[in-house]
């Protein structure tokens, strides 16, 4: 098991990834030097909110490629381009107020199992981190957290009939949720886990 | 003339330069490695935004010099390191208040040091008031436009380092404009793109 964390941003990883890499569970790579090569020996990948994704469409096919032998690729960000047939770009809530920011768990995924929806709703009493609209649920999709009263997909999971499986998170990095009830370290985790095979699609 | 933006593609990025709102403000969009297919002195203006990696600029580093040492005009704004890969510029980073707005009747302490400058004819203080990431020191002769609450530069002209013109601000507009996040950056924008068109896209305004 292989898993690439591509890395968009200058600075530092989140220090869950960097304790992955000395583990020897994580290989990073900074972007400007990502190879098709790179997606070829991956079994798993995880992109960021910063994702280069002009530059990563020019690798799609190796991407394809990854998530046809059973990889896994799970997607931090507002979608832009579409990567893989099946995909479509990201919405915005509309002129959105507090009661759109509202979360509801709609599948118990293990990446989420004993996190309370509050902890990741909320901040210092301020929502709205979390998400502010949602990629859309590809035909097959699984729905795991909704957004708002119309409970619009911020999180799915979509085991690909091609093979593989993609996580779509839309908002920021969840490794990043460091705020009062920030669960970034044991998501940060998990992602790795769910890119290894390790948790249950 | 034309505004050339160099086009890095987080989605922000993405957002904020090819949706319509504000893509009639950007001549052509350019990707950091496609900087030597470009002949720089054709555009007035060269626009690194927000968030640019600056591992993906420095390689540019001498071509940008040599554009503004033939009077071109680069704006630069935040969270980028520009002084990684522009000239004279001096940045300290400051932690971001993020909650100030919390606090009733608070205060970030951002204030316009320029009110008689053009660009103010198009925002107010409430308009560059988000939060901060950093402030500069800018050269002697440098013009400031906006300061940080201990009075330290966060936005301010330099039209002394090189014979061209560099417009340098730690704000981040178009990453959170380009997220859907704050409305100030919105606004920010609503302003900052037009007098970038009006004021700085003509070599007859250096």
């Amino acid at each position: 098991m292989s898993v690439l964390l591509i890395h968009s941003h200058f600075g530092e990883v989140a220090p869950v990834y960097a304790a992955a890499d000395l583990a020897g569970q994580l290989t990073i790579v900074r972007e400007r030097d990502l190879r098709a090569d790179d997606l070829a020996k991956a079994s798993g990948l995880i992109t960021t909110t910063h994702l280069d994704q002009i530059g990563l469409l020019d690798h799609a096919d190796a991407l394809q490629d990854m998530l046809n032998s059973g990889g896994r690729w799970f997607f931090n960000g507002h979608m832009m381009r579409r990567f893989v047939p099946g995909l479509d770009l990201y919405v915005p809530l509309k002129a959105p107020r507090r009661a759109d920011y509202a979360l509801t768990r709609l599948y118990e995924h293990p990446l989420f199992a004993g996190i309370e929806q509050r902890q990741l709703e909320e901040n210092k009493g301020v929502a709205g981190f979390y998400g502010r609209g949602h990629n859309p649920l590809p035909a097959g999709g699984q729905p795991v957290n909704g957004i708002g009263p119309a409970m619009l997909p911020v999180d799915w999971v979509w085991a690909r009939p091609q093979g593989g499986a993609i996580f779509s998170h839309a908002g920021n990095d969840l490794s990043g949720m460091i705020g009062d009830h920030g669960q970034g370290a044991l998501l940060g985790r998990r992602i790795i886990d769910w890119c290894r095979g390790e948790l249950a699609a | 003339m034309s505004i050339l933006a160099i086009h890095p593609g987080a989605y922000y990025h993405i957002e904020s330069f090819e949706s319509p709102r504000y893509a009639g403000f950007f001549d052509r969009l350019v990707r950091p490695e496609a900087l030597d297919s470009v002949r720089l002195e054709e555009h007035a203006v060269v626009l690194i935004p927000c968030r640019t990696p600056a591992d993906r600029m420095a390689p540019h580093a001498a071509r940008l010099r040599a554009y503004l040492d033939a009077g071109g005009t680069i704006v630069a704004t935040g969270e980028s390191q520009s002084q990684l890969f522009l000239p004279g510029i001096d940045f300290t980073p400051q932690p971001t208040n993020f909650w100030w707005w919390l606090t009733p009747g608070a205060d970030l302490g951002v204030r316009i040091a320029a009110p008689g400058h053009s660009l103010f004819t198009r925002l107010s203080q409430r308009d560059i008031s988000w939060h901060l990431h950093g402030w500069f020191t800018p050269p002697p002769g440098a013009e400031i436009l906006a300061v940080n609450e201990a009075g330290q530069a966060i936005l301010y002209i330099d039209a002394v380092t090189t014979a061209g013109r560099m417009v340098v601000t730690s704000l981040d507009p178009i990453f959170h404009h380009g997220s859907h996040f704050m409305p100030a950056t919105t606004r920010f924008l609503d302003g900052f793109l037009p007098w970038i068109r009006d004021e700085l896209d003509s070599k007859d305004n250096k």
